[in-house]
This record gives C-alpha cells, structure tokens and sequence, in this order.
C-alpha cells in the first residue's frame, strides 16, 4: 500500500506515487534550474510538461492508473536535461551540486556553525565563510589572544553579531550553496 | 577514453546541425512535437529530449517558427510547430552552407588521399 497525490502535469490530472512524485518534482527543478531566467523558460516547462503527461497517458491506457516511479525513472531518462546530458539520480548529486553551490558564493552568509564548534561556533563559520580552514582561523584567534587583546573582543563581537545557522536552510546559506531539496539533504547530513 | 572522446566529437557534430534539421523537418510538413520527437529519434539526431525544447522556444521567439494549438483525439489540445517565411529563409542559406561544407570536407578528404 502506498500513497498517492493527484497531480496536474500538461493540462491533465494524474494519480502518482508519492515517492514518485518526489522524484519528478526534483527533476523538474533541475530542469528549470538547467534551463535558466525568464519568459522562454515558461514556455519550455511549459513544453517539457506536456510531453510528460503524453508519456503517462500513453503508458497509463494499457496498464492500471497510478503513475509508479519506474514510469517516471523511464520518462526521466527519455527526457534529459536541456543540455543533452542524461539526468542524473538523486544518489549521485554529489558531485553535481558541490558545482553548483561554487557558483552561487552570492547567497553565502555569515553564520556561527554550531555543528563544528569548540566555544561559540564563530572560527567554524568564518571558516565557511571565507573558504579556510577552521583550524588556521582558530590558530589566529588563539595566537592573538596573547598580542593584546584584540582578538578576544573580535571574537566576542562576532559571537553578538553573526547568527547562529540553525535550521538547514541556513546552513546551506553558510556554506554558500543553493538551498535545493538535495542540499537541504546533505547538509542536515552533516551533524 | 578515446570512446568518450569520439563520442563527445559527435554529439558536438549533431549539436551544431539540430536546428538545421528541426526547421528541414518542419519544411516538409507540420509536426506536434513528439512527431517532431519521433523523427529526430529515429534519425539518431537526439539522444535525450529535453534538448529539443529549449531549442523549439528559441526558434520560436527568433521568428523562425510558430505554433498553433489543435485539438487532440486523446486529452487537451497539443501544440503544432509550423516553420515561417523567415524560417525558410534561413533555411535555404543552411542549405546552401551545408552543401558548401559537405563539398569542402570531400575535397579536404580526397586530397590526403592523392
């Protein structure tokens, strides 16, 4: 026994799975996310859904009613992407999406990392946030800790001024990545 | 690692000539787009679909097509691609540069021969 959702895909309704559901949802986002901004992409989804209501109805008229997630795997690898490459599954973003985060720096903020912490998380998240290591951030703080006291009082200045990354969202924000279902995934993952 | 290479080579060589071959089929008659699909398939054109409709919006916007939408047997109505006076335009200058190109890789070809 499984869920269902109904769904309207190109006009049409159609009964499916919930894991297969799930899975076109996200193919679809990476399809739009491939095809890139404005109004030609309405029309290409646009397009792209149609088609993929013709593959359910075509398979749906000889063979029960509910789209399953082997006809939505088949539709997937019939479709593609955009740019001619198959799409991969979701086990293997790994890769995939450590590219993409590279690529959307824009949205990194700066939060404390409260997974990688020793006192307050601040090094952790500086860490993130400029792209080093941890480790040499916390040597520096550590080091100035006996030049003066500069560095305690920017370190407490950080711990008052950065936020702490709490839910997933935020951390994907920290580590400069997209905040896609995928992401979300690894890095709750990370705890 | 020479089979990923020839076979990157050729799917650049097809890449270049899709929307050649898109508005060719179109000249010929109008097509829904899995008829479109289906052609571009069994020519080998395409491996996965999703290339064509970017593509398809694309020509579309450049003129060089347009659509209308028409009732089906099955489900709601679905678009027909029909290719444009501007799109045989620039449909007889591929033409005349596909010719061009084939001639120039026969001659290249016959002449390392000799």
């Amino acid at each position: 026994m499984k869920k269902v959702v109904t769904v309207g895909i190109g006009g049409r309704s159609f009964v499916i799975d919930e894991d297969a559901y799930q899975k076109l949802e996200r193919y679809l986002a990476r399809f739009r996310q491939k095809t890139g901004e404005g109004s030609e992409a309405v029309d290409i989804m646009e397009d792209l859904e149609q088609r993929i209501a013709e593959l359910f109805y075509e398979e749906l008229s000889t063979k029960g009613e509910v789209v399953n997630i082997s006809m939505v795997n088949r539709v997937i690898s019939q479709l593609g992407m955009p740019d001619g490459t198959a799409a991969e599954d979701s086990s293997d973003f790994g890769s995939e999406s450590a590219q993409d985060g590279g690529n959307q720096t824009a949205h990194k903020r700066l939060y404390r990392d409260p997974d990688n912490r020793v006192i307050g998380g601040v090094c952790s998240g500086l860490g993130h946030y400029l792209n080093i290591d941890m480790v040499l951030i916390r040597v520096v703080f550590a080091v100035s800790l006996f030049l003066g006291g500069l560095g305690f009082w920017a370190y407490i200045i950080f711990w008052i001024v950065a936020p702490q990354a709490m839910t997933a969202a935020q951390k994907c924000e920290m580590r400069g990545l997209a905040v896609t279902a995928e992401n979300l995934r690894k890095v709750s993952s990370y705890k | 690692m020479s089979d990923i290479n020839t076979d990157n080579v050729k799917s650049q060589m097809r890449k270049g000539v899709l929307e050649y071959c898109i508005l060719s089929i179109l000249n010929n008659n109008d097509a829904y787009a899995s008829s479109l699909i289906e052609e571009l398939k069994v020519a080998k054109m395409i491996v996965v679909e999703g290339t064509l409709y970017p593509l398809l919006t694309r020509q579309k916007n450049q003129g060089l097509l347009s659509y209308r939408w028409e009732e089906s047997p099955q489900g709601p109505p679905r678009k027909y691609y029909s290719i444009t006076e501007r799109g045989k335009e620039l449909l007889s200058e591929m033409d005349g540069a596909w010719r061009e190109l084939v001639e120039t890789i026969d001659l290249i070809r016959n002449k390392k021969t000799q």
